[in-house]
């Protein structure tokens, strides 16, 4: 851009240290899941794909990696459906009560998620939801509400009230502008939330650490105990192959993001 | 579309107030069938509230919206079948031109076929019918403003409502649009409610005008009859441009009276069947710029005046003065500028005239 300011040396390497630090992490993961030890380590006679080959056969790896599946995506639906509405129904009523819901809605970002997990434990033993495909959905669609409520949010904030005045006094019911104005209008936040309470869900543990123990065992579970019983390198093999999909939803994002401006 | 008769609507002594501000208050109006009426006035004089009352919108706080004599107040929007052109036009941005126009056939559960043929005509009616397919944001703000009329009256709607329709547009597109808009108007034969504070363009489209300010009705009646018998100082300043003199009233009469200001005596002619006002009140005249001629000498009007010119501006169709006289004060005067030989000059000595006809007593406005 002209007539900024151009950043300094120190500033320029600043940035980039930060970005080495946010990265290195991550990419040191790919080297481990490529070794041709039978333990966690980096590569030393030369590249292997035994460890990737060990994940996809095995029954274990796999069962894990469909549980985690199925329950992040019925956890979105309920993060969707409940945060879009919630955020619907805060713009539309807009009072300094609904304010306040906005900010109690976001109360699973903030408060520590180890906390929430005791208080689910606590009271998910009398309901029967321990270790239960519906009890882990339960825990991640709440607390994926957040995200939803906060994309839909900004979509809502650049809608037009207008229209809604305008669907109205072409006599539209409130249903049919919703389904045909306000909707597709927010669509591409709607999405963002989903694609987030996703990725929220896809790697949560602390809460299932807590809340589930053999009959759900979800892939970030799997990778704890394999990390605490022995070091198998299969760990990292999963974790590239869950940095991978992580990436492609994330890019899912910006591509929808990217259309719904253009 | 073309046969349809346009309906009646009648407020009566409508008021919206926002706790102890009167938006609008106890306004009492007349839409016949088929009329062209624009609400005008200043930003904060209770137009868009009125509309937007009419519409549904807006729930007034007393008073009671008919439309052919059928109380509709209690209505929602949804109900009233209005169409309306918003300010800013509103289009759906995720819609093509098609979808948009086809919106209230679709809420309406209407067939394609039914849709599509109506759609087609509703465009050739705005001449976009080749724009069909794109989306708002590819067209000019004249096309918008077109595609918005559209979707308005695809529907058949009883009422045409209006909210300051061409103020986003530039000057000379508005002028366009505005002839476009009343031939409109008279082509598919509905009643029309605008809302604007362009007097230009009040004058120009519409079959009356309602004036309102502080949210009351202050005068209506038709662009000609507003602008040359203003009642009251605010309507004279508001429409148009306006000279404003104050005397006292001597040797009143049926058809006239003399408003004595000073040395000066200016004689004023009334219309016939208006009561002039009591010999010894205080009067105030309304005198539109345009009226005020530049005598040439030796010649003679029924006011005449002597002043010296203060600024003046050349507009191309004429020139604006400023002129200060000795007897009234500042007035100023506009000269057609074709065919006069005039060239002004700062202190130019000048002699006014104008016709006893041409000044109209207008009241103080109401604090």
């Amino acid at each position: 851009m002209d007539g900024t300011y151009r950043p300094g040396t120190v500033g320029r390497g600043l940035a980039w240290a930060t970005a080495a630090y946010l990265v290195l992490p991550i990419l040191i993961i790919l080297p481990v899941a490529l070794t041709d030890q039978r333990y966690l380590s980096l590569p030393e006679d030369g590249i292997s794909f035994q460890h990737f080959r060990t994940v996809l056969t095995s029954p274990e790896w796999l069962g894990s990696i469909w549980q985690s599946f199925t329950i992040a995506v019925a956890a979105t639906v309920l993060s969707v459906t409940a945060g879009t509405l919630c955020a619907i129904g805060c713009w539309r009523i807009s009072r300094r009560a609904t304010e306040l819901i906005r900010v109690l809605m976001l109360l699973p970002l903030i408060i520590p998620s180890i906390v929430y997990a005791i208080g689910l434990y606590r009271y998910f033993g009398p309901l029967g939801l321990l270790d239960r495909f519906l009890g882990v959905v339960i825990a991640h669609g709440v607390t994926g509400i957040p995200y939803v409520v906060i994309t839909v949010s900004t979509a809502l904030a650049t809608f037009d009230p207008r229209l809604e005045q305008a669907a109205r006094g072409m006599g539209a019911s409130l249903s049919q502008t919703l389904r045909w104005v306000i909707l597709p209008r927010i669509a591409p936040g709607i999405f963002s939330g989903a694609i987030f309470a996703f990725i929220h869900s896809w790697d949560e543990l602390v809460m299932v650490l807590f809340i589930a123990s053999r009959d759900v065992f979800t892939l970030p579970r799997r990778i704890w105990d394999g990390i605490n019983e022995n070091l198998d390198p299969a760990m990292a093999a999963v974790a590239v192959l869950l940095i991978l999909f992580t990436l492609l939803l994330l890019m899912a994002d910006r591509a929808l993001r990217r259309r719904s401006e253009g | 579309m073309s046969d349809a008769r346009g309906h009646a609507l009648s407020l009566r002594e409508v008021s919206k107030h926002y706790g102890s501000f009167a938006a609008v208050e106890r306004v009492s109006l007349e839409v016949g069938q088929g009329e062209f009426l624009t609400l005008l006035g200043p930003s904060g004089s209770g137009k868009t509230t009125i509309l937007m009352a009419v519409a549904g919108f807006v729930t007034p706080t007393a008073g009671s919206i008919l439309l052919d004599g059928a109380d509709i107040t209690p209505l929602p929007p949804e109900k009233r079948n209005f169409g309306m052109v918003f300010q800013g036009y509103a289009l759906f941005p995720h819609m093509t031109v098609v979808e948009n126009v086809a919106f209230p056939l679709r809420v309406r559960g209407l067939s394609r076929a039914d849709r599509d043929a109506k759609v087609r005509a509703a465009l050739d009616l705005v001449q976009l019918g080749q724009f069909a397919d794109r989306l708002p944001k590819q067209l000019s703000g004249g096309q918008q403003q077109r595609v918005a009329l559209a979707r308005a009256l695809v529907f058949d709607p009883n009422l045409l409502l209006l909210d300051e329709p061409l103020s986003a547009l530039d000057k000379k597109l508005r002028a366009e649009l505005q002839e476009e808009l009343k031939a409109l108007h008279r082509r598919v034969g509905r009643t029309f409610i605008n809302v604007t504070h362009d007097q230009e363009e009040a004058l120009s489209m519409s079959d009356r005008i309602a004036i309102l300010n502080h949210g009351k009705l202050i005068q209506h009646g038709a662009p000609g009859a507003l602008y040359e018998r203003p009642r009251t100082r605010f309507v004279a300043d508001f429409l148009g441009k306006s000279n404003f003199l104050d005397g006292t009233v001597r040797d009143s009469r049926p058809g006239g009276f003399a408003l004595e200001n000073g040395a000066s005596r200016l004689a004023v002619a009334l219309p016939d069947g208006e009561a002039p006002p009591a010999d010894g009140t205080r009067s105030l005249l309304s005198l539109r710029p345009e009226k005020i001629d530049l005598l040439p000498e030796g010649q003679s009007a029924d006011n005449v005046l002597e002043g010296r010119v203060v600024s003046w501006a050349y507009l191309g169709t004429g020139f604006s003065l400023r002129i200060a006289t000795e007897a009234l004060g500042e007035i100023r005067a506009n000269l057609p500028a074709w065919r006069s030989a005039f060239a002004p000059t700062e202190g130019l000595p000048v002699r006014l005239g104008w016709d006893a006809r041409a000044a109209v007593p207008v009241a103080e406005d109401a604090p």
